[in-house]
């Protein structure tokens, strides 16, 4: 009896190239199970010199199958064919061929859906399931979600990786590694992609990255075209001597790819049971988005300004769904180099668990960084950990038992490291000894749940000097003793100044304290550069930093006057002595600035009619005749936007706005360049501009004119498919009387198509349809 | 790829209005052109036939393939990282975003035609299904049977393809043939003829 980690296992080899070797090629694959079972069973016989087959389902899903039968049909035949190998059976699934949100149109509960119906239908009859062939994280997660929540066979998962070592999504090994090692998979690595060959460094990568057994499928080299045909031509002793190498570095599962044949299988199929030979390695904290991967080693930076407390405007965002500002929000902290980015929605009036996993899909379509779900309602944490893309941080669970029963199963599920607060129903320990034992309890606790050590990270709890002033040192302390159980540490430093003067003065001093201490994640505001210049210098100082790089690359051109002058010190930025230059030039970061300066010399409709407009008249002449091109013409409106922001300030509230557009991408097109250029000119033009995003169904289009009577509707395709989509969006505005103007654009449209569709108008570029609507609002 | 050889293209792809290069524009397009090198993921697969598959057999693609000895069905694509980082772009820098976007659409081009004359000597230009009047549902067939999947790329319902700067098509064996504007997708749509200015070297009138 194999046993998978202790025994090399070997899975079958390619079935595709098999197919076409027996002029079966061309039409829907997985109907051949049903229309010539002989030949699929042939196939699978073989190959039955492997340990494991899997059957001829990799396109078997209702998103991506079309074929004859119903998935039932040809899953259970498929199964029964490879039973003919006389070795156990895995599903083999594949993905399902579309593009997940938030770059696509699929959700994740679609795509969850799909693999979930397939494991309804085959987990009676299958020994297993190997997930393969994956380019999205995302994609995947939802899979072995389904997989593990509708079966209890075992499941392998592999992914492709490309000549550049990543994913096609951009994922690295140590992230592939990361993600299905916290999603609980029996098996994980890598198939396709390329040879054995060029797959070394891959395999060497995943090893290092995970304790689970690793699989390794790869093709038969790279593909070569000779007389008009592409063939795989590495020999079949090279394929041998890679896969043996493989083997000595620690893999526990081979098979083959595209254009390995049974001969490949039958020759390595000699590893079958030896012993699996693999070298220890250390686990890491880590947390991951598809992109990044960030260690919890030294000192990061958890962003902690997507959390309402005590802060009123974001409070206002969340409450409005107003989400582009926590987007902003999200995307200011990345600049300013967080390294995780917390989230918490906890507001009296909103329901948690709606709206965690909305921020978290909301957020993570902007940012890549990794996510820390922040609440006290279990209910929500699963929902945000759930959609989360890659292993997230959950913050938090403590040393109560109720509040671990419900936390852990979560953090286990989901494979997210989890942050535990040293305190539990008898509030916080007032000495760093009490608060040190309750950490041992959880870290003991998780431990009976599965979660090793190292995806616990503790939190030692800050108090405010100025009400508990003997305390701080126990803080300090605790952090001290946590750090000798071997975990990674937490603070929410800025706690500890409330109620005094030069609170930066006092956060500061802590934090080079607690790093001093062994803190490894600070939770504070990354836009602080006194607190992440403090971090930088730690670093230095600790010899973290090696050589000072870091260092020296944020600080080369410091000079106490630079220092004076910070927000302005972006040394390549142009000046621009007035806001008519500051507009023509497109600084949209001085725009504010001389806005006000104009403002003090001038009514609010003078700086409009005669600096601002006057400023986007020449640079649209500019645009018109050839002088400026595309990107200047926007930099120019994006300024001229920020200075129409200080004038709305300025003006009374009861002026008279310039009226609403709505501006959208219509369904089944996500090309959406063009209509942002669009919204940023309105916008120039001092319009209100509601942008309903792409992909936009005609019904959310007709409610949003229901809702905000809008002068006028701009709609966006880039496809002549998906110019039907606009045409269906305009019958339904028609159909409810519409008195908007319905402007359309986009590459391939003309004003034949538009007049075709039934629009108002046609404009060529975003500047026509600003001038256009100034025209028909008489201005 | 070398900057230099690819900069037209970008210029091309951006300046529907004409405009001419200048030393601002320039280093605005080395520095968009550098980002996107360092996170561009270039994946091409290819699959020969010795005779066109099926749906092959209509036109244009029987004139477009007319006296070739094989056709090659290709896809490729620079991945979803660039994708998201435009995406990102749009929001705190949109002029950005689009003179990236430009760079992203004029490598996928230079690294597709470079990448294919290591195939083989004689091959036709790219064929892509839009083209002069075929079907973009011919990109289903394309996808069933050489699965570009494998390189991430997807097709949804409405034919198009994400990553977005993906492209697939067929190209002819044994015989040259240069792009010309009659096989276009945008035909009398175009803004760059309306300009009278031109991709490709055909002078044919439309």
């Amino acid at each position: 009896m194999l046993q998978l980690g202790k025994n090399v296992i070997v899975f079958d080899g390619g079935f595709g190239s098999e197919l076409e070797r027996r002029g079966l090629s061309g039409g829907i694959p997985e109907d051949l199970n049903i229309t010539n079972p002989e030949d699929i069973q042939a196939i699978h016989k073989a190959y039955s010199c492997a340990d494991i087959a899997s059957a001829n389902t990799f396109g078997l899903n209702r998103i991506k199958y079309h074929g004859a039968y119903t998935l039932e049909e040809v899953a259970k035949q498929a199964i029964e064919n490879a039973r003919a190998s006389g070795n156990k059976v895995f599903v083999d699934i594949g993905p399902t061929g579309m593009m997940l949100e938030p770059l696509g149109t699929l959700t994740f509960d679609e795509a969850y859906n799909a693999f979930a119906e397939i494991a309804d239908i085959t987990k009676d009859l299958a020994d297993g399931y190997i997930a393969e062939t994956f380019s999205d994280l995302y994609e995947l997660k939802a899979c072995i979600l389904a997989l593990k929540e509708h079966t209890d066979k075992p499941i392998f998962a592999t992914v492709t990786f490309d000549s550049t070592g990543r994913t096609l999504t951009g994922s690295t090994p140590e992230i592939v590694a990361n993600t299905l090692e916290g999603l609980g998979v029996d098996a994980l690595g890598v198939n396709c992609s390329l040879g054995p060959k060029e797959l070394l460094p891959v395999v060497q990568r995943l090893l290092s990255s995970t304790t689970l057994p690793v699989i390794v499928q790869p093709n038969r080299g790279l593909p070569v075209l000779e007389n008009g045909k592409t063939v795989y031509k590495l020999d079949i002793d090279e394929f041998e001597q890679y896969t043996e190498k493989m083997l000595e570095m620690g893999v526990s599962v081979i098979g083959g790819c595209c254009g390995t044949t049974p001969d490949f299988i039958q020759r390595i199929s000699r590893f079958s049971g030896a012993p699996v030979n693999r070298p220890e390695i250390e686990p890491k904290t880590a947390v991951n988005s598809a992109t990044i991967l960030t260690e919890i080693e030294g000192v990061k930076i958890c962003g902690e300004r997507l959390n309402p407390t005590g802060k009123k405007a974001l409070k206002e965002a969340l409450l409005t769904e107003n989400y582009d500002y926590l987007i902003d929000e999200a995307l200011k902290q990345q600049e300013a180099g967080a390294d995780l980015l917390d989230i918490n929605v906890g507001l009296p009036q909103l329901d948690e668990p709606t709206v965690m996993p909305l921020v978290v899909r909301k957020i993570q379509e902007y940012t890549d960084l990794p996510l820390q779900i922040d609440s006290s309602d279990a209910g929500a944490i699963e929902a945000g950990v759930r959609y989360a893309n890659g292993i997230p941080l959950i913050n938090s669970v403590n040393g109560e038992e109720e509040v671990m029963a419900k936390i852990f199963p979560i953090a286990k599920k989901y494979g997210a490291v989890v942050l535990g607060l040293t305190m539990d129903k008898n509030g916080v320990p007032p000495t760093a000894q009490g608060r040190y034992e309750i950490a041992k309890r959880m870290i003991a606790r998780a431990n009976d749940f599965g979660i090793p050590k190292h995806k616990i990270m503790i939190d030692t709890l800050v108090v405010t000097a100025s009400a508990e002033q003997a305390m701080v040192k126990e803080t300090l302390e605790a952090l001290r003793l946590v750090k000798a159980l071997g975990v990674k540490t937490a603070l929410g430093v800025s706690n500890v100044s409330f109620g005094l003067p030069n609170r930066p003065l006092l956060n500061r001093t802590f934090l080079t304290m607690a790093m001093t201490c062994g803190l490894n994640m600070p939770i504070l505001n990354p836009l602080d550069g006194e607190m992440t210049g403090a971090i930088k210098a730690h670093a230095v100082l600790s010899g973290e930093d090696e050589n000072s790089e870091k260092y020296i690359e944020t600080y080369k051109d410091y000079t106490a006057a630079s220092a004076a002058a910070l927000a302005a010190a972006k040394s390549t930025e142009k000046t621009a002595a007035t806001l008519s230059d500051c507009v023509k030039q497109g600084l949209k970061n001085r725009a504010e600035e001389l806005c006000e300066a104009e403002l003090q010399q001038h009514d609010p409709m003078y700086v409009v009619n005669e600096i601002l407009i006057k400023a986007l008249e020449e640079v649209g002449n500019g645009y018109e005749s050839g002088k400026l091109f595309l990107p200047q013409l926007v930099a120019a409106a994006e300024a001229a936007k920020q200075a129409f922001a200080v004038i709305g300030r300025h003006l009374p509230k009861d002026a008279e706005p310039k009226g609403k557009i709505i501006l959208a991408t219509v369904k089944g097109d996500v090309h959406d360049i063009g209509k942002n250029i669009v919204k940023v000119v309105l916008e120039s033009y001092g319009y209100n501009v509601i942008d309903l995003g792409k992909d936009v169904p005609a019904e959310k289009v007709v409610s949003a004119y229901k809702e905000h009577a809008p002068i006028a509707i701009g709609l966006s395709a880039l496809m002549t498919t998906t110019v039907k989509g606009m045409e269906e969006t305009i019958a339904a505005l028609r159909s409810e009387n519409c008195k908007a103007k319905i402007f359309v654009g986009g590459a391939v449209l003309n004003a034949e198509t538009a007049q075709e569709i039934n629009a108002d108008h046609y404009t060529k570029d975003a500047l026509a349809f600003a001038k256009l609507l100034d025209e028909l609002c008489g201005k | 790829m070398n900057f230099s050889e690819i900069k037209p293209r970008i210029y091309n792809y951006l300046g529907v209005k004409g405009i001419q290069p200048s030393p601002e524009n320039d280093e605005l397009i080395f520095s968009c052109y550098t980002e996107l090198d360092q996170i561009v993921q270039f994946n091409y697969i290819y699959k020969s036939y010795a005779a066109p598959p099926d749906f092959l057999q209509k036109q244009p693609y029987t004139d477009f393939l007319a006296g070739t000895t094989g056709v090659i069905l290709c896809a490729t694509t620079i991945g979803t990282v660039i994708d998201r980082r435009i995406g990102r772009l749009t929001r705190t820098d949109l002029s950005r975003a689009i003179v990236l976007d430009a760079c992203a659409s004029a490598y996928l081009e230079a690294r597709a035609d470079e990448y294919e004359k290591t195939i083989a000597d004689d091959l036709t230009y790219r064929f892509c299904p839009g083209y002069n009047g075929s079907s973009t549902d011919d990109l289903k067939h394309i996808f069933r049977l050489l699965r570009p999947e494998k390189i991430g790329i997807t097709l949804n319902k409405s034919n198009f393809m994400l990553p977005s700067k993906s492209m697939a098509g067929i190209i002819g064996i044994g015989k040259s043939a240069e792009k010309h504007c009659e096989d276009c997708i945008m035909q009398k749509k175009c803004r760059y003829r309306e300009e009278g200015k031109r991709c490709y070297s055909s002078e044919k009138t439309l």
